[in-house]
């Protein structure tokens, strides 16, 4: 047994100890077929509702690794990658400049599918794990996200992209979190991701890739739901469906607690 | 402690800090007499709620603590329907201006800026003004010569102007365009900057048209309810930026801290109430002047297409 059969049982120590930095840097036996193992994966929670005590949740994403139909099982070095995604939205990102020293914002850049939330988690770090071409090509890791807007080589537009992802990573909706994937036993994982408190709504998928020797071996997908709940949702659908209604509701919900308040405390 | 997450701003915030800044900002209201949104609204953007939210919920919040106001003037009979009739018909002419502004300032992001030098403007303009006025009438009282240096009756320009009305509560007999562009000015500024105006209407209706002092405050207040609430539902139809949950809190506080404020406003002279406001309006107008001149830690902000 070779000594990077380690990562399956703690993968968040393996990283740093020294036998797999010993791992030899050969490629992997061509004798060997490609992986036939398939990974199963499910979401802790299906559906999310956000109601008036909402502070963010967490949710975890737990799976495991079927070797039935592999060969060997257990040979080769086995990674975990879970990406969770919400909806996309545009945005527009703006630059503060000094007028007249007053800071003021300046014209603004619109990126048109920014995800809502987008979470990277990993058994290890995760361009180690694989290829830059193999991340690229699955969408993983800020870097290589798509926002809808063509930014290669232009230092400018490049800024302002590099701080919409330092400013989504700072309100948490961005996260890069290695040795996020934890391995119980062999075939078991798991990995918690955090949803702060201003997950947008809507659909999110949860894409599982089981990596064998940096080669993607099988893929799961799951999906999650958050919506607005109890009167919060009342309140969001009456404020962008019945806008009027809404406005008068505002206005009669204060008159009332206006008179109440006059009532309670009159002197006479 | 008790988190309460708001529909509309999208943020969690603590109940019983909001429940204590409505109670604060009426307890100063009921003090002083005003409305207490040129408080209300930059504290709750300092605390993080968008600009144009704040405004509309500001907007939505004075309209609960006018009510409780306006039921004391009634009572008195300080209350001059006419006057308010009049006032509000601008209001609403005032009101649609402001809407639109913001709604267009947003969409070039530029509310938020706007906004805030409006406040420095204004408040510190009125806030200046008001200090210098009460400093005066402090060092008169204290020199005991007492009295006001007001000049009772006498005739303007206001009084050439045509569309002449009868204000037979404020023994009144002027043309009906000062109230009017009176009325547009409070309603432009409820709408852009979710305050009541009565910082402005007050000095205005006693100065230039030379109503009594306590009609003055008991119509403005009164005609306050009517421009405040035309503006929340505007801001709600047309801009979606009422959270009703927030306003709901913010009243509740309000009414309650507007109550006491009253009877803590009744142990002062009116002169040192005037310098302790001034001084007040002074300091948010200066605060706010700071956010805009100081360098601000992250120069990028971000903002869903969509809205805000």
């Amino acid at each position: 047994m070779r000594a990077v059969l380690l990562h399956l049982a703690l993968s968040g120590l393996v990283l740093f100890s020294p036998l797999a930095l010993a791992q030899p840097a050969a490629p992997p036996p061509l004798e060997k077929p490609i992986g036939q193992e398939t990974v199963h994966s499910d979401i802790s929670t299906r559906e999310i509702a956000i109601q008036s005590n909402f502070t963010g949740i967490e949710i975890l994403i737990f799976g495991s690794i079927d070797f039935s139909d592999s060969r060997t099982p257990g040979e080769g070095t086995y990674d975990v990658i879970t990406v969770v995604r919400g909806p996309d939205e545009p945005i527009v990102i703006r630059k503060k400049k000094r007028v007249a020293g007053i800071w003021v914002n300046g014209p603004g850049k619109t990126y048109g599918t920014v995800p809502g939330f987008y979470a990277v988690l990993s058994s290890r770090p995760f361009r180690a794990i694989t290829s830059d071409s193999t991340l690229k090509e699955l969408g993983i890791g800020l870097s290589d996200l798509d926002f809808g807007r063509y930014t290669i080589g232009d230092p400018q537009e490049q800024a302002y992209r590099s701080a919409m992802i330092r400013l989504k990573e700072k309100s948490k909706l961005f996260q890069e979190v290695d040795n996020g994937v934890t391995f119980i036993g062999r075939s078991l994982f798991r990995a918690t991701v955090a949803l702060p408190v201003n997950v947008p709504v809507g659909r999110y998928t949860a894409d599982v890739y089981l990596f064998r020797d940096g080669e993607v071996a099988s893929k799961s997908q799951g999906s999650l739901e958050v919506t607005k709940a109890g009167i919060e949702a009342l309140v969001f659908s009456l404020a962008f469906k019945h806008p009027f209604l809404y406005g008068l509701l505002g206005v009669l919900l204060a008159v009332m607690m206006g008179l109440a308040g006059w009532y309670a405390f009159r002197r006479d | 402690m008790f988190q309460i997450y708001l529909p509309i701003a999208e943020i969690s915030v603590n109940l019983a800090v909001m429940l204590g800044l409505g109670a604060a900002v009426g307890f100063l209201s009921g003090m002083f007499g005003v409305g207490g949104g040129f408080m209300l609204t930059p504290l709750l953007m300092l605390m993080g709620i968008p600009p144009a939210i704040a405004v509309a919920t500001g907007a939505n919040q004075i309209v609960g603590t006018s009510v409780s106001g306006t039921l004391a003037q009634w009572r008195r009979g300080n209350v001059d329907l006419q006057m308010g009739a009049v006032l509000i018909a601008g209001g609403v002419v005032g009101a649609l201006i402001g809407v639109f502004l913001l709604k267009y300032l947003r969409e070039l992001g530029q509310a938020g800026l706007i906004i805030s030098l409006a406040y420095v403007c204004f408040l510190g303009t009125i806030g200046a003004l008001m200090l210098w006025e009460s400093v005066r009438a402090i060092r008169r009282a204290r020199a005991g010569k007492g009295g006001s240096a007001r000049k009772a009756n006498q005739h303007n320009w206001i009084h050439g102007l045509p569309l002449k009305m009868r204000f037979p509560r404020s023994r009144l007999y002027i043309s009906a365009i000062p109230p009017l562009v009176i009325g547009v000015l409070v309603g432009l500024l409820a709408s852009f900057l979710g305050v009541g105006g009565g910082f402005i209407m007050v000095p205005a209706m006693i100065y230039l048209l030379r109503m009594p002092t306590n009609i003055v405050i008991g119509t403005s207040i009164f005609q306050i309810i009517f421009v405040t609430a035309i503006v929340t539902l505007l801001h709600a139809t047309l801009n979606h930026t009422l959270d009703i949950v927030l306003a709901f809190v913010l009243v509740i506080g309000g009414v309650i801290g507007g109550q006491f404020g009253v009877r803590a406003g009744q142990k002062f002279r009116g002169e040192q109430l005037r310098a302790m406001l001034a001084l007040m309006v002074l300091g948010v107008a200066l605060r706010i002047l700071f956010d805009l001149v100081v360098r601000p830690s992250d120069l990028y902000s971000i903002v869903p297409l969509a809205g805000l």
